[in-house]
This record gives structure tokens, C-alpha cells and sequence, in this order.
């Protein structure tokens, strides 16, 4: 019984978490803004390179590939340290907040290139032929045939994707941002207690459930309409 | 108004069409039939520009249409084309599908291009489908709206690529119907069918393919009557 009592007061002590809940939330609110703006960002990084990718436009299908591999192969802690350490040495100097967007947005870009490439790839190559018989240019056919078909279907993944960002953006904290992961540790070692870590993680919970319901409820809906 | 001169289509080392000459006039209905991987819908294909010729040239008003400096999609503006497995657009009702490409591609305007949508649709006879979203349609439905949103862009001509062999059986009397009258209005049309009454009903011309090339060619109701070449007598044989 010892050990459940101490557990509760290490853990889950409430005074200690009502203290700190104000600091937590403002890291929250950081680890919301990092990873929507890296989000944004990454997304507009990834419909371009896809569009790249499925148009094989020569030079840059070749480079596009280079980044994917480049990116998804390596840990994003090295990516972050990378931009924010090494880069100075060749004259890029980038404070903190911009380095870390700057990261997690080619890094977030990097998946997100293959799941629209992905999404383009599973629409039927009849959606396309109709619509270059129409006299369509492969610009508008695309525009308004096939990326309308492939947001639908990419929103579940594009999701899980965030979800998994906004997790990876806790590793922002080996550059000094004050996210929530990084507030939460150091509140435990003002307090000398772990309690603001389950506090953190509730946080994280009630951030990503919203999404990750919202995943599943796509999923069926999808799966139900055939589209 | 279409002239075909020595076609060939190779892909890989499969030669699909080994040197088609066909001319198409103003008005005729040109009703292609033949066995399967006879080079019929490459033949239809290559004439809309879905598939580059490996050499040869095709016509359309006297223009070449297979040299470099086309510009495709003017051509295909003036080709309307229907295919086997309709390809509607999921996402966008009948009416949409109907008036995506006179919005974005002739740059109607918006209620123009809805007012003739709704009038295609009704002489499809899909008056009360007109908001319904594709995968609300039966194949017979969604084959008449595929040919509405072909006849939008009021092409020249239209290619008809086995419209009806997805169809059940029941289905396929209401996609004909349609195609009948659009011949009667005059409609300059290329069928590859496989439905030998339609083919006798409303072609005007035939030409009867087997392994990439032509082998008979003549008036709809002659070769039905009279088949020379003995591969077209046998195909007819086999499917009348």
C-alpha cells in the first residue's frame, strides 16, 4: 500500500498539478501554434513536391525523391539540431522559433509529399482521361477533378500525420522552446516532482483525441460513400 | 472531316494498329465492330489523342492533328468522347458533371452554362437526376450523363468506346435510344459496339477490324447482308 501512496503523491498529486496547470497550458499553447503553423507549411511543401512526383517533371522528380528519403530515413531530433546548430556555420543564422517551424515543416513535408502522391495515385486513371477529353489541360484537369478526389481521401492520413506532429514537436524542446514538453519537465525539477508530467500528458490527450476521433469517423464515412 | 492515313500503334513490341487508313464524313455514322484486341478502342483512342500514334497522320478538317505544334486540348474541345466505364466525376452532382468543362474550358457563363446543362440532361431524359450525385445513378444513368457532358462542349464529332458493355442488359435499350437520336440530329459519330442491331439500325458505314487493321469496309447494311472477306463472315456468323 506504501507504494500506491507514493505513487499518487509522485505522480498524481493534485496541489502540485494545480500549481503548475497555468505554466502547462501556456507550453500547450506553444506545442498548438509550432505544430499548426509546421503543419500548414509542411502541407504546402508536400502538394507541391507530390504534384512533382506524379508529373516525374525530370530534375526535380530526382531531387523530390532526395528529400523524401532524406527526410523520412533520418531522426527528426538530427533534422532540428541540424538546422538550428550547423546551420550558423554556413551563415544561416535562424533564432529558435523559426529553426524549429522551419524542422518540423520539412520534415512534416516530407510525409505529407507521399501521402498526396499516395492519394493522386489512387484516383482512377479514367477520372483523368475524361477530363483531358473534355479539353481540359492537365493543370485544370487536376484542379478540379482529381485534387478535389484526393483532399477527401488524404484527410484521414493527413490527420494521423498531424497527430504524430504535434507529438514529435515535444523534441523542439533540445532547442530551448518552451513547448509543453519541455515546460512540464522543468516544472518537475522546480517542484521535485513528476506530477506536471501526467498533467503534460493529459494535455497531449485532450489535443490529439479530437483529431484522432475524428479520423476514424472519416474513415467510415468514406468507406460507406465509395468515393 | 476525319481522315486516317496509315495508322500504326505499337506498345512495346505489340503492334495494336498495323496501318488503318479510314476517312470520315460530315454527318456519318461509322460503326466500328471486331473481335476483342482488334485495335478498335486504340483506333478511337489515337483519334482523341490518348494515345500518340508510332507513326501515320489523322486529319480532322484538313489539320493534322498528330503533328507536335497541336495544341491537344483544342482538339479534344472539338472531339466529344464517351468511354466503357463512364468516369464520371464522383464528387460533382450530374449537372456539375455536365457544365465543369463549358465553365472551365469555353469560359461560359455561370447560368448559360447551367441552362444548356439542363437542357442536355432533360433530352437524356434525366430531368429528375439532374442534383443527384453519381454514385446515386444506375449504369444506364450515368452513361447518359457522361454523354450529356460530352455533348456540352458541342463537339464536331463524338467517339463512342464500347459505351454500352458495363451495362446489364436491361440498361442498354435507354444508352442506345439516346445514341439514335443523336445520329438522327445529324451528329457526325465513331461507335465501336458490340451491339450488331445498333450497329445495322444506325450506322451508315462500317468497318469490320481484326488484328490492327481494317478488312471490311463499306455500307452498314451491305456487309451485315454480304460480308466478303471470310474473317468478317465468320465474326458475323459467330455473333448474329
Amino acid at each position: 500500500m506504501q507504494g500506491l501512496t507514493d505513487l499518487v503523491d509522485k505522480y498524481f498529486s493534485l496541489p502540485v498539478i494545480k500549481e503548475v496547470l497555468p505554466y502547462l497550458l501556456k507550453g500547450a499553447l506553444f506545442t498548438i501554434l509550432f505544430s499548426a503553423a509546421s503543419e500548414i507549411i509542411g502541407i504546402i511543401i508536400g502538394l507541391l513536391t507530390s504534384i512533382v512526383r506524379v508529373t516525374r517533371i525530370k530534375v526535380l522528380n530526382h531531387l523530390a525523391i532526395v528529400y523524401v528519403d532524406l527526410f523520412r530515413g533520418t531522426p527528426l531530433l538530427m533534422q532540428i539540431i541540424f538546422i538550428y546548430y550547423a546551420l550558423p556555420y554556413i551563415g544561416i543564422n535562424l533564432p529558435a522559433p523559426i529553426a524549429g517551424i522551419a524542422a518540423l515543416s520539412i520534415n512534416s513535408g516530407a510525409y505529407v509529399t507521399e501521402i498526396f502522391r499516395a492519394g493522386i495515385e489512387s484516383i482512377d486513371k479514367g477520372q483523368m482521361e475524361a477530363a483531358r477529353s473534355l479539353g481540359m489541360s492537365y493543370i485544370k484537369a487536376m484542379r478540379y477533378v482529381i485534387i478535389p478526389q484526393t483532399i477527401k481521401r488524404v484527410l484521414p492520413p493527413l490527420t494521423n500525420e498531424f497527430v504524430a506532429l504535434i507529438k514529435d514537436s515535444s523534441l523542439l524542446s533540445v532547442i530551448a522552446i518552451s513547448e509543453l514538453l519541455r515546460t512540464a519537465k522543468e516544472m518537475m525539477t522546480w517542484k521535485l516532482n513528476p506530477s506536471s508530467l501526467t498533467a503534460a500528458a493529459i494535455l497531449y490527450l485532450i489535443i490529439t483525441l479530437p483529431l484522432t476521433r475524428y479520423v476514424s469517423y472519416m474513415e467510415s464515412k468514406l468507406k460507406r460513400s465509395g468515393v | 472531316m476525319i481522315k486516317i492515313v496509315n495508322l500504326h500503334k505499337k506498345f512495346g513490341t505489340l503492334e495494336v494498329l498495323k496501318g488503318v487508313n479510314l476517312e470520315v464524313n460530315k454527318g456519318e455514322v461509322m460503326v466500328i465492330i471486331g473481335p476483342s484486341g482488334s485495335g478498335k478502342s486504340t483506333l478511337l483512342r489515337c483519334i482523341n489523342l490518348l494515345e500518340k500514334p508510332t507513326s501515320g497522320q489523322i486529319f480532322f478538317d484538313g489539320e493534322d492533328i498528330t503533328a507536335k505544334k497541336v495544341n491537344k486540348n483544342l482538339v479534344r474541345q472539338r472531339l466529344g468522347m464517351v468511354f466503357q466505364s463512364f468516369n464520371l466525376f464522383p464528387h460533382m452532382t450530374a449537372l456539375g458533371n455536365v457544365t465543369i468543362a463549358p465553365l472551365q474550358v469555353l469560359k461560359m457563363k455561370k447560368d448559360e452554362a447551367k441552362k444548356r446543362g439542363v437542357e442536355l440532361l432533360i433530352k437524356v431524359g434525366l430531368k429528375d437526376k439532374i442534383d443527384v450525385y453519381p454514385n446515386q445513378l444506375s449504369g444506364g444513368q450515368k452513361q447518359r450523363v457522361a454523354i450529356a457532358r460530352a455533348l456540352a462542349m458541342n463537339p464536331e464529332a463524338m467517339l463512342f468506346d464500347e459505351v454500352t458493355s458495363a451495362l446489364d442488359p436491361e440498361l442498354v435499350k435507354e444508352v442506345l435510344d439516346v445514341m439514335k437520336d443523336l445520329a438522327k440530329s445529324g451528329m457526325t459519330m465513331l461507335v465501336v459496339t458490340h451491339e450488331m442491331g445498333f450497329a445495322r439500325e444506325v450506322g451508315s458505314h462500317l468497318i469490320f477490324m481484326d488484328e490492327g487493321q481494317i478488312l471490311e469496309e463499306g455500307r452498314a447494311a451491305d456487309i451485315f447482308d454480304n460480308p466478303q472477306h471470310p474473317r468478317a463472315k465468320a465474326f458475323l456468323d459467330a455473333v448474329l
